[in-house]
């Protein structure tokens, strides 16, 4: 038999508006659900980008001691050209450190006033041949301790620095949202449960007069998809807005250059997108089955 | 048009509710189902519309077997019965038109049938004036009016009634038991529980007698006693 679109909106509609406060509660709760989740897969992929942004040329960096001698700099340099598994290297004086210095904080002018150039260590800035995580940091190995060497960073660490980041970060919005989504299920559950003791009445002689079992879950399973849709719709402006005014920040030119290609493309977006609206829907569906199998046919 | 043939119900803690029920009601007929409270009147109707399902025996109607009927079926057996209730089940915040146009827009049937039988069918029960007017706007009688115009309105085969003046004053219940009279007249098979014996014994018609279950009384144009 066919349902009427007029009566099953009708239907829904004051379902929804009889409810409007537990509407609303799982409204919110399946759209911040959905933001964590979107979130997730967001962060996800912005972490691949920024990560695989080093992975095509994996570095370290060999900073000097400012007052280094002439000697040490040059052992350095003749270690680093005689070496068969480094690639290239470049050289960052003093007063080009100064200058990425002065960049990255340039929103803080009293950091930069107390540094001269004569303070800043120079570099050594070392692609490798074999980009293995394990053979770049077995070279750096060799450079740390030498005399006249500060520091050796390779950006093997700082990928997994931020990757152990974001496996927190992600663990924490995963879990998170996972609750969250338990919690949605179980309150449009509730809320079609209400919806239906509310219209017992209804139900009762819709049974008698021959209405299928379809015909009166239809508008009930209809809500709760409703509520799923604009709670996604809300979270889909969240990811939007994260994506926009968040994730892009980071990968802005004058940004922290860790965090460059720590960004989301359209198509990442797409797929984020169109996967919460799938959890949406599997939401209502899992919610509004119960409740009209258990307490609508019962 | 309604046939039982050694029909069992018993419920939880062997209570039995009908026992070897056997018997025929034809196509037209008008039958009262009496008896003292718990004989069983209600479960016959509820088997009769596969609300329950009984424990042996075999329910025909219109030549189904509806205790082998398939679940998705019942609705579809249901559209061929109408039911009248005893506190007539109106819902408050439909109007008289609403609640009776409901019975048909529920089982998908198109905007302009729904149109034209409402008013046909508010008329024949007599209250064409009352379209527009609200349950509680209504006395009891003519809100079992209301019922039974709701029961009605897709010209079932059969017609259910559990104690449909159980509620009513001696007089409004005359009228409701001539418009049953003039239902069944159209054809349409009448079962109606009652424990009212003005009524029986006014209307002289078959007399189905139930004690504890059992079919102890079987009369056509029979008495309440």
């Amino acid at each position: 038999m066919t349902i009427s679109p007029i009566y099953a909106l009708r239907e829904t509609g004051q379902n929804l508006w009889r409810n409007v406060l537990l509407t609303t509660a799982t409204i919110i709760t399946i759209g911040v659900s959905l933001l964590m989740f979107g979130s997730f897969f967001m962060f996800d992929y912005a972490v691949d980008n920024a990560t695989q942004r080093w992975e095509g040329g994996i570095e370290f960096v060999i900073w000097m001691n400012p007052d280094a001698s002439v000697e040490q700099d040059a052992a350095i340099q003749e270690a680093l050209n005689s070496s068969p598994q480094i690639q290239n290297h470049t050289y960052v004086d003093q007063f080009e450190t100064f200058e990425e210095f002065k960049e990255l904080f340039a929103d803080t002018p009293e950091m930069i006033e107390v540094v001269t150039p004569e303070a800043m260590p120079p570099s050594y800035r070392v692609v490798p041949l074999d980009p293995d995580a394990d053979v770049v940091a077995e070279l750096a190995n060799q450079f740390r301790g030498r005399p006249g060497v500060k520091e050796v960073v390779s950006a093997n660490e700082t990928i997994r620095a931020i990757q152990d980041l974001a496996d927190r970060v992600g663990l924490f919005l995963f879990l998170g949202s996972f609750v969250l989504l338990a919690a949605a299920t179980l309150l449009i559950l509730t809320n079609i449960v209400s919806a239906i003791r509310n219209r017992g009445q209804e139900i009762e002689i819709m049974k008698v007069v021959g209405a299928t079992n379809w015909f009166i879950r239809i508008p009930f399973m209809l809500e709760g998809l409703a509520q799923a849709m604009i709670g996604a719709l809300f979270a889909w402006g969240g990811l939007y807005a994260f994506r926009r005014f968040v994730i892009s920040e980071f990968s802005e030119p004058d940004g922290l250059e860790l965090l460059a290609g720590f960004e989301v493309s359209d198509n990442e977006f797409f797929s984020t997108s169109i996967l919460v609206l799938g959890i949406a829907i599997a939401v209502s569906v899992v919610g509004s089955l119960v409740a009209v199998t258990r307490y609508l046919d019962a | 048009m309604i046939k039982l043939e050694n029909v069992t119900k018993v419920y939880k803690g062997d209570t039995v509710a009908l026992r070897d029920a056997t018997l025929d009601i034809a196509k037209g007929e008008f039958v009262f189902l009496v008896g003292a409270s718990g004989s069983g009147k209600s479960t016959f109707i509820r088997l009769l519309n596969r609300e329950e399902v009984p424990e042996h025996g075999r329910i025909f109607v219109a030549g189904k077997d509806i205790a082998q009927l398939s679940t998705w079926k019942v609705p579809y057996l249901r559209r061929n019965i109408g039911y009248i209730f005893q506190d007539f089940k109106l819902l408050p915040n439909k109007t008289v038109g609403e609640n009776v146009a409901f019975a048909l827009e529920v089982i998908g049937k198109p905007r302009h049938v729904v149109k034209k039988q409402v008013p046909a069918i508010l008329e024949l029960v007599g209250l064409t004036q009352k379209l527009e007017n609200f349950p509680h706007e209504l006395s009891g009688g003519e809100q079992q009016r209301v019922s039974i115009a709701r029961a009605f309105v897709n010209r079932p085969l059969i017609l259910l009634a559990d104690e449909p003046s159980g509620n009513l004053d001696p007089q409004t219940s005359v009228g409701i038991m001539r418009l049953l009279d003039r239902i069944n007249r159209t054809g349409t098979t009448v079962v109606m529980a009652t424990h009212d014996r003005g009524i029986v014994d006014t209307m002289r018609r078959r007399v189905i007698e139930l004690d504890r279950g059992v079919i102890v009384r079987d009369q056509a144009r029979g008495v309440y006693e």
